[in-house]
Formats: C-alpha cells, structure tokens, sequence
C-alpha cells in the first residue's frame, strides 16, 4: 500500500513537473491588502487574470499555455521589491506586469533593472518610473505631467491669457501648482494668482472675494489641484460667487467631478472642465466593450483605467514574446520597444527607446513611455449630466463634440 | 529687507513692549491700591500697546475705574484703527486698504458665519457653566445634526431646509440628554473616583464613537442638501456681494440665540439652570434638583449645536470628519467670550468670524492667505488668553 502511494506520489510530481515546463510564466503585482488600494489591486488582478485566459484561448505563447503569478505588494515599497525578487528568482517569470502604487513600482523597476529582466507597469504615474531611462522598464500609464501638459495644452489651444490657480498644501497639491505653473508660462500665459488652502477647511468665500474683486476677471479659476470633499465646496462657492464657471472665466474642477457626488455637492456645477484618465465609451472598441462586460458581471459597474490598463499589459506582454520567439530577456526588451498592437485602450507603442533614442526637448519620462493615454479634459454642458455624456474637448484625437471649450449658456 | 521708520516710531513709542509694560504695570499699580487689578492689565495692555506712555503715565496717577466697558472698548478700538493705520502704511496696494466695497464684503460673510459659529460655541458654555465639564463629544453632535437633517429632508422630498432644523435639533437633544443621563451622571453622584479625568475620557470617547458609527452607516463620500433655503445664489447691491443662503444660515443663529436667552431669563427652568450654575447646593436648597438640570443643560448643548449643523448642510458638504474641526472652533468661540458666558459665545462667535474673514482676505500674500486662515483666530485666541485669561464676558472663577 505504502509503496503505492509513493509510486503516486511520484507521478503526481512528474506531472506537476512536466506541465510546469508546459508554460511560460509572467508575473503580476499589485496592491491586495492594506495599507494599499485593495480594490485597486482586486481589479487589477481580475484583469490580468481575464487576459491570461483570453491569450489562452487564442492559443497560448510560443505553443504554450500563458500562466500568471500574482504578488500582493501591499503598496509598500519594501514588500514589492521583496516580491518581484521572488517572482524572477523563485518562480522563473519571464517578464513582471501591473502594479499600482508609484513608490512601490520605484522599488520593483529597481530590481527588475537588476536582473535584466522586463517590467511592464499598468498603473503606477510618477515621473520618475521611466525617467530612469532603465531598458527593462515600460509604462502605458500616464506620467503624471502628462496630465499637466494636457491643461497647459489646452488652455492655450483655447487662447487663455490669465489663470488663478488655487492648490491644496499638501505635497502633491504644491508639486502640481508648481508644475503647472512652469508649464503655463512656457506658453506665455500668466498666472495671476495662485491661492493655497488648506484640506478640510469648508468655508473659502475670503480667497473667492480677491478672485471677485480682480479687474479684469481671470480667463481661468482652477480647482484643479484641490482634491475630494474640499474640492466640491470650493467649486460650490465658485458658482455661487458668481466667479466660474462664466462666460467670462472658465471654471475647472478636481478630477473627483466625475463622481455621483458632484451634482449632489455642486448643483450649480454645469459647464465645469474636469480631466479623467481613460477612453470615454463612446471611444470604446469591441474589446473594451468585452473586458467591460465580464468587470461588469464581477463587479456591477464601469471598469476604470486602470483594469483596461491591466488587461492589455498581460497582452502586451504576451504579443512580445511571441514575437520575440524566445522567452530570453534581452529579446524580449527589444520586442517590446517595437510594439504595435491594438487593444482595449487603443494602438500602443514605444515612441522612445533604444530604437528610437530620446531627443534632448523630449522630457526624459516618455522613455519606454506610450505616448497616447487617454489624458481627457471634459466638459459638462447639461446639469446632472453622466460624464459619458459630457463633452470630451482635449486631445484633438478624442473629440466628441468638434468643439474645445462650450461657452456657459450654449450648447455644443 | 528695510523697515518703515515709522513701525520704528510705533514700535518705541506704542507697540507690544508697552502693552506688555501697560498690562504688567497698571494691574500691580491697581493692585495695590485695593483696586479690581484683572480690568487693569486688560485695558492697560490694550492702552499701552496704542498710545505707550502718554496712556499709561496719566492713568498710573489718576487710576480710573477701569472696569467700564468704555475703557476696553475705547483702547480696544484705538488698537485696531492704529494697526489698521499701520497696516496701509506698509501694504498701500493691499485690496483691503484700496477697497473699501472689499472690506465690507469681507466683514459681511464673516459675520453670517459668526452667527453660526456662536450658536455652535454657545451649547458649549451652557454646559460648562452648569456641568462645569467640557463636552468634547461637541463637534461630533454639530456633525450628527447635519446628517440627520439631511436623511430627513431626502425622505421627505421637497421641502425647505429649514424644516431639518428643529428635527435635527430634537434628535441630538434626545441623544444627548441619554448620553448625559447614562454616563455622566454616575459622575454627578459620586460613583466615580476622578471625576473630571472621567468627565474627558466619556465624552471623547463618545465623539469618537459617534464618528466612526456615522462613517460606518453613511460612507466616506460627501453629503449635501441640494435644495437651497432662497432660490437665489447672490444679490449683488452697489457691489456689495450677499450670499443669501448664508444669511439665512446666520438668521436661524439669531433667532435661535435670541430664544435662549428668552428661555434663560424669562422661563422657570431657565432660571433654575443659571441658579444651579451659580451655586449647586444653594439652588438645591431652594428646591431645584441639580441632576435633573445637569440633563437639561446638556439637552439644550447639544439641541442648539445639532441645529447649527441642520442650519449648515445646506451650505457645505458633509463627511463624518467634519465635527473635528467644529470642535476647535467651539473652543476658541467660547475661550473667546469666557467660558460660561452666553452673550460672550454671540460675541466670539462673531469676533472671529470677522477676523478669520479679514486675516485670510487681507494677509499680504495671498497665495498663504487661505491657508493660514484657522492661525488668525488662534492668534486672538492667544492674545485673549494673555491679556485676559477669563474671556471677554468671563466671570471672576
């Protein structure tokens, strides 16, 4: 009986063994307990896990099933690059995917620079991940200037002259301002005032009164850089002060404006700009549309950037090995400089890389960097209106209504 | 960087040194003399710092009665126009020196919001003065008045906000006379070993409570009551801005403060409430049961400061963090006027209003302005406290 068993024992690893040798791994990270986003991670997971069975069913890498390893980097630096080292060393991937939380990609790019081997990260937007300049490290995410340039972008497009920027003082609040501020007089527009307050305060009808007493009014007050709950009485006061949004200023508001919330908080808030990152649905393809419909039937609402993101980096990934036709990193890393696939989120590609080394006036963050994330500025032009249906006014290429800025009192 | 010569001038001949010397000097001169020395160092350090010696010199040999109020609000108001003076000097572009329409803008909003502010600091020294206890669970009840008057106003539809308000204001009576009734009152009758240590950690410890429970039920997303109390954003006259909602928000504190102080003076229990707080044992010799009014007192606490919260949703958005800092407020309103004192929480409701209005929209950068708006008030908070560390209003303790 005891031999038996043995002799079970050993087919069981023999088998275990073989099929291991029957796939090609790649890792995934993201954050799935606290202190990190946790629902950031779940979706993430979910997406690259969806990807993993979809590459499957086309039919496999190189002949071979795709396998995905995932690794809770819980969004702690030192927890993510302990993880990627187990990843590479222990479980052999071949290539890393994901992550969510900027310090803890800084970490894992750091490791993966030391083993060679390519990481590609979905979600993670500081500057610095790419500006390394490392081979190994490939971004779709945004930068987070990008989303800055996009402002900066637009409102010249527009033809605005004097902007108000008002900023929470808090470290991501005062570096954006600053950003922003650079950017804005690289195009020749002035930047009037700048206004910092605090987060959490309620009341902010003193700064609004110096807004309200500027003659000429400003071209634009943006609320841009405050964030959550402080952000939506801010805008509130705007409108009842009759500063913006106007036909005379433009108003903008916090990303956070997308949400429910803001029309319960903001009831005057029509004609507000706000930035979301990622495709509206009118731009979405058939298969957006598919990786939508399964997060839905998971998950009871609209997949956000970052689950696209996810979804189409396991892609990516997979589309670089079998053009590489080798899992070795090196061809790997230059497979993945070539990419040009279209998937969930539109066309990707490397603008930058060793094939195409980065001139001396591109910023040193679009190294390994796709150029293209949907980086929109939209506009509300009816009350309690969805932001689907909201006017998508930047990029040029994402247009909806062919119009750059609707005039509070007109339609599009 | 160059000084003005003349904040050179104002420095030697008025200034903070000599309303240092002024408070420290005049109250021992008074003290000496057998004289109420605690109105001395107040309206010596308000004097001093105005005029210098030619106020000081003159008073040291003549010694006035210095407790009428026309002294503290004579050098008081010497001070402000001096520093205002000063103030035009030095910043000639400041909008508040150029603009006049600004500046009473300015004092306007910051007096709509000094109505609120003293409703909610008032519930505060009402408790205090009959309890003698400090209600930190206080900012939480403000914050629990504005929820409950929203569910209530999202159940029933359509209907002005100032409907919510006296709903709001039974409910945070009733949760707060329970709260006093179960937990305090062990400490009242003496069950308790360290009675004041006691008295902090309950009600710390129910703020924290009733904030964690209402993120718990409600979320962390913003609430707000849409339907506004006029249907009318701003009124703009001559370029004065009013902000009508405000107004409203700031009448509801009037009508509800002119109430209290009806209910004081003019009814049995009112009155019963200022015997106990005066003096317990005589008050209950005289009939009254301390207990039963240590209840009311902080009934009505936390009815007035549920109200103000029912009377503010409409106006800002609501989280369950919103209590924290209502809470500091309420402090420093009532530190202001003196603990204890009711017309003392009207007046330091409105105080510093005013003066938070007036720091952040006069600050000469206006980039920090905003930002140093909650520094404005602590600063007369802490001049307060050092010129005349009872309040305002506050009694001799």
């Amino acid at each position: 009986m005891r031999r038996l068993l043995n002799l079970a024992l050993l087919v069981l690893l023999v088998s275990l063994a073989a099929s291991a040798e029957e796939t090609i791994k790649i890792g995934g990270i993201g954050p799935l307990s606290a202190p990190g986003t946790v629902v950031g991670g779940i979706a993430m997971k979910f997406a690259m896990e969806l990807a993993v069975q979809d590459v499957n069913n086309w039919g496999g890498v190189l002949g071979k099933p795709l396998e995905l390893v995932f690794a809770d980097t819980e969004g702690l630096p030192e927890r993510g690059a302990a993880m990627a080292e187990r990843l590479i060393t222990k479980d052999k991937v071949v290539a890393i995917v994901g992550e969510y939380h900027s310090s803890v990609g800084l970490a894992v790019a750091e490791v993966c620079h030391k083993y060679g081997i390519p990481v590609l990260f979905a979600e993670t937007w500081a500057d610095a991940i790419t500006e390394t300049g490392y081979m190994e490290v490939f971004r779709i995410a945004p930068a987070s200037s990008m989303v800055s340039i996009a402002w900066a972008d637009w409102m010249k497009a527009v033809g605005v002259k004097r902007v108000v920027l008002i900023y929470e003082t808090t470290d991501y609040g005062i570096g954006r301002m600053e950003t922003e501020k650079q950017l804005l007089a690289e195009r020749g527009i002035e930047v009037v005032a700048t206004f910092g307050v605090e987060i959490g305060s309620t009341d902010f009808t003193p700064i609004l009164m110096r807004i309200k007493a500027m003659d000429p009014p400003p071209d634009v007050v943006s609320a841009a850089s405050v964030t959550g709950e402080t952000s939506y009485n801010l805008e509130r006061q705007m409108v009842e002060m009759g500063i913006a949004p106007t036909p005379q200023t433009i108003g903008i508001a916090n990303q956070v404006a997308i949400q429910p919330e803001f029309w319960e908080s903001v009831p005057g808030g029509n004609y507000f700009v706000f930035n979301q990152v990622g495709l509206p649905p009118a731009k979405w393809n058939f298969i957006t549309r598919h990786v939508a419909r399964a997060y839905y039937e998971h998950f009871h609402t609209k997949p956000p950037s970052y689950v696209l993101e996810s979804y189409d980096a396991v892609w990516i990934m997979a589309d670089a090995i079998e053009r590489a036709g080798t899992t070795d990193p090196k061809a790997l890393i230059e497979a993945l400089e070539r990419t040009d696939i279209v998937l969930s989120q539109g066309r990707y590609w490397f603008e930058y890389g060793s094939h195409n080394p980065l001139p001396e006036d591109v910023p040193k963050f679009m190294w390994h960097q796709w150029p293209n994330p949907a980086t929109l500025i939209i506009q509300y032009f009816e009350p309690n209106q969805s932001w689907e249906e909201a006017a998508v006014l930047w990029p040029p290429s994402y247009q909806t209504h062919g119009v750059l800025y609707i005039v509070p009192g007109t339609k599009p | 960087m160059g000084v003005h010569p003349f904040v050179i001038c104002w420095l030697i001949f008025a200034g903070p040194l000599w309303a240092a010397i002024g408070a420290g000097w005049l109250s021992r001169v008074y003290h000496r003399k057998g004289l109420e020395r605690a109105s001395a160092r107040f309206v010596g350090g308000l004097g001093g710092g105005a005029f210098g010696p030619v106020f000081l010199v003159p008073v040291h040999f003549l010694t006035p009665d210095l407790r009428k109020w026309q002294w503290k609000a004579g050098t008081g108001a010497a001070l402000v126009l001096e520093l205002f003076l000063l103030f035009a000097l030095l910043q000639p572009q400041n909008l508040c020196v150029t603009n006049a329409n600004y500046v009473v803008n300015q004092i306007l909003n910051g007096l709509s919001i000094g109505f609120i502010y003293a409703l909610m600091g008032v519930g505060l020294t009402l408790i205090y003065s009959v309890q003698g206890i400090v209600n930190f669970a206080h900012g939480q009840f403000y914050m629990l008045g504005g929820y409950i008057s929203y569910y209530f106003l999202n159940s029933v539809g359509d209907v002005n906000p100032l409907l919510g308000i006296p709903i709001a204001g039974l409910f945070t009576a009733i949760l707060g006379g329970l709260f006093e009734r179960l937990f305090l009152r062990p400490m009242h009758l003496g069950r308790v070993e360290r009675p004041s240590e006691y008295a902090i950690l309950m009600t710390f410890g129910f703020g924290f409570l009733l904030e964690y429970t209402t993120l718990g039920v409600v979320g962390p997303f913003p609430k707000m009551v849409t339907q506004p109390y006029v249907n009318l954003p701003r009124l703009e006259i001559f370029h004065f801005l009013i902000l009508p909602n405000r107004w409203v928000a700031g009448c509801v504190g009037v009508v509800l403060f002119l109430a209290l102080i009806y209910f004081l003076y003019r009814t049995w229990w009112g009155k019963a409430l200022r015997a106990v707080s005066m003096n317990k044992m005589a008050a209950s010799i005289a009939g009254i049961n301390p207990l039963s009014m240590n209840t009311t007192a902080f009934s009505i606490g936390t009815l007035l400061v549920g109200m103000a919260g029912a009377a503010l949703i409409p106006i800002f958005s609501w989280v369950p963090g919103v209590g924290a800092k209502a809470s500091t407020r309420c402090y420093v309103v009532t530190v202001l006027g003196g603990l204890g004192s009711v017309p003392g929480a009207l007046l330091g409701g409105l105080i510093l209003g005013v003066v938070e209005a007036l720091g952040a929209g006069c600050y000469p950068d206006p980039t920090k302005g905003a930002a140093y708006r909650d520094v404005f008030g602590l600063i007369v908070f802490a001049l307060v406290l050092l010129l005349k560390p009872t309040g305002l209003f506050g009694r001799k303790v």
